[in-house]
């Protein structure tokens, strides 16, 4: 096996003490920043998917993203600048009432495993303050919205439509235990994922189109 | 007509019961008894509680939640958590337990089960600590560890039910531990056998074996998959089952072995603008689909309380009518 293919697969086994290593022994065999991060990105692709179908829980999913960070950190300093591997930066939060934020923490995790900037504005986040930091950072290209409430749908909604008013033409995308596909396309969102692993597929899917 | 208590048993063991089991009706809840209990009392309070967990209550929110910022996580390493983490004294004094006693001596023990109240979970204290992030990865990372903090809440659990024992003796236990999200159980069968149900078998075979009847667990999540493993713990009546789980074929597939208390999801009809209408279109669904044994239709709240007022009255209204219609 490659070198490269081990770290693929020590970052799906969550490997967060090997996988550093052999990041490293990737580079010295020759694989370049971007291949490698790209492995891991891929990696994290498979856990996402296996955690949509139920073949693995949050505490596998949660240690394949900490490998995967781990790796990237050893990618960093050869990456610094070089925004041609990122999808854009992509703002999350809980909405305005609401302040679940595990399953809002695990989907940020996922959008940034698949090669995503993230700025996380946590929970009990206003409508005004997914405007404003979409103005305030750089090459946003996503908005992810989470409610866990029945009670907080309303401000889901209003969520949506504020940023939607500000930015027409921004990727809105939501999620959370009452949300469905229905209601996503009601309140005008571009997109719905049932679970942090199909949210990863949604975004990119969304940015890219 | 049956009481309370001989038609929830009637209902549980596949006899003849002459009406549904209308929610929380067959327990009386101890809420006197001294634990602490995990959240804040009140909108816009923040408590430190004894094992040393601030829980944070917003004014404007429905409930209270545990707070894992640097400032506030009582547990940030599991590998020191013997150093991090210290249970708090189990009250034994006759005046600490006096309410809980007063209150279980005025109850009807033919009517319903003077019933023990247990939060939060043993699950639920590893994550109350240390967030459930650190608490699902020290899972993989520091096994070991995660077992000895498990053994010592399970320790402090039954240090408790011994005191509980020794001043009520309860007929029931209903002990809360959420095991999952709506769709999903947060960690797998096989990881749930070997860290939560020794620790489970232990603390309910424990009430159990000091004659407690019933044992009642809250979980209002997914949680089919692990229904095996309620059943050699001891689980008697699984609440909070949501919809997700798909309730009927579960009855289909164990009823006799365990009940099931729920199918009607608070999500879905508690809030402000909640109607009765809606409250019996889905209990209507729960009860014809479920059918009138192993099952108790209710609220997948995990108290006889509603987040909004009048929701649960009006669910027990709905329950009554359709025992008159069902039955």
């Amino acid at each position: 096996m490659s070198k490269i293919q081990e770290v693929k697969a020590k970052v799906e086994a969550g490997k967060s003490k090997l996988v550093p290593g052999l990041v490293q022994e990737a580079l010295d065999e020759g694989s370049s920043p971007a291949e490698i991060l790209q492995a891991m990105v891929d990696s994290m692709g498979i856990v996402g998917d296996k955690f949509s179908s139920g073949e693995i829980f949050v505490p596998e999913m949660l240690i394949a993203a900490k490998a995967m960070s781990k790796g990237v950190e050893v990618l960093k300093p050869l990456m610094a600048g070089d925004g041609s591997t990122s999808l854009g930066t992509c703002i999350i939060g809980t909405v305005a009432g609401d302040l679940h934020d595990i399953g809002k923490n695990l989907v940020s995790m996922m959008i940034e495993s698949a090669g995503f900037d993230m700025v996380d504005l946590g929970v009990d986040v206003p409508a005004d303050t997914f405007v404003q930091a979409v103005k305030d950072n750089a090459n946003v290209k996503l908005v992810a919205c989470s409610g866990l409430l029945t009670t907080t749908m309303p401000a889901l909604k209003e969520a949506v439509q504020t940023i939607k008013a500000a930015h027409p033409e921004m990727k809105v995308i939501v999620g959370g235990a009452p949300v469905t596909p229905e209601y996503a396309a009601e309140v005008g969102a571009d997109g719905y994922a049932p679970d942090a692993g199909s949210a990863a597929v949604k975004a990119k899917e969304l940015v890219t189109a | 007509m049956l009481t309370k208590r001989q038609n929830l048993m009637e209902t549980i063991k596949g006899g003849n019961p002459d009406r549904f089991v209308n929610q929380y009706e067959f327990m009386d809840l101890i809420m006197e008894a001294p634990m602490d209990l995990p959240l804040a009392p009140a909108p816009g309070t923040r408590v430190k509680n004894k094992w040393g967990i601030t829980f944070d209550w917003p004014a404007d929110q429905i409930g209270s939640f545990p707070m894992h910022d640097d400032e506030h996580k009582a547990l940030k390493d599991i590998t020191d958590w013997k150093n991090q983490v210290k249970a708090p004294a189990i009250e034994t004094s006759e005046e600490a337990w006096a309410a809980a006693v007063a209150h279980a001596n005025s109850v009807d023990r033919n009517d319903k089960f003077v019933t023990a109240f247990c939060a939060p979970g043993i699950f639920e204290m590893t994550h109350h600590l240390m967030s459930m992030e650190d608490a699902l990865m020290a899972l993989y990372e520091e096994p070991e560890a995660m077992k000895e903090l498990i053994d010592y809440v399970v320790e402090y659990e039954l240090a408790y039910a011994n005191e509980y024992l020794k001043h009520i003796q309860p007929d029931a236990l209903f002990h809360h531990d959420d095991w999952g999200s709506q769709i999903s159980t947060f960690i797998s069968p096989a990881m749930f056998d070997e860290f939560i149900l020794p620790a489970y078998k232990k603390v309910y075979g424990f009430w159990k074996a000091n004659g407690v009847e019933l044992i009642v667990h809250h979980s209002d999540s997914y949680a089919a998959t692990l229904v095996p493993e309620m059943i050699e713990m001891g689980v008697d009546i699984w609440q909070g089952v949501m919809t997700t789980n798909n309730v009927p074929e579960l009855i289909k597939k164990y009823g006799g072995q365990i009940s099931f208390m729920g199918d009607i999801d608070s999500g879905r009809v508690d809030f402000p603008g909640w109607t009765r209408e809606k409250i019996y279109e889905d209990a209507k669904k729960a009860c014809e689909e479920c059918g009138k044994l192993y099952f108790i239709p209710n609220l997948s709240q995990g108290l006889n309380i509603s987040s909004f007022p009048g929701v649960y009255e009006a669910t027990s209204e709905v329950i009554d009518q359709l025992s008159k219609e069902m039955f």
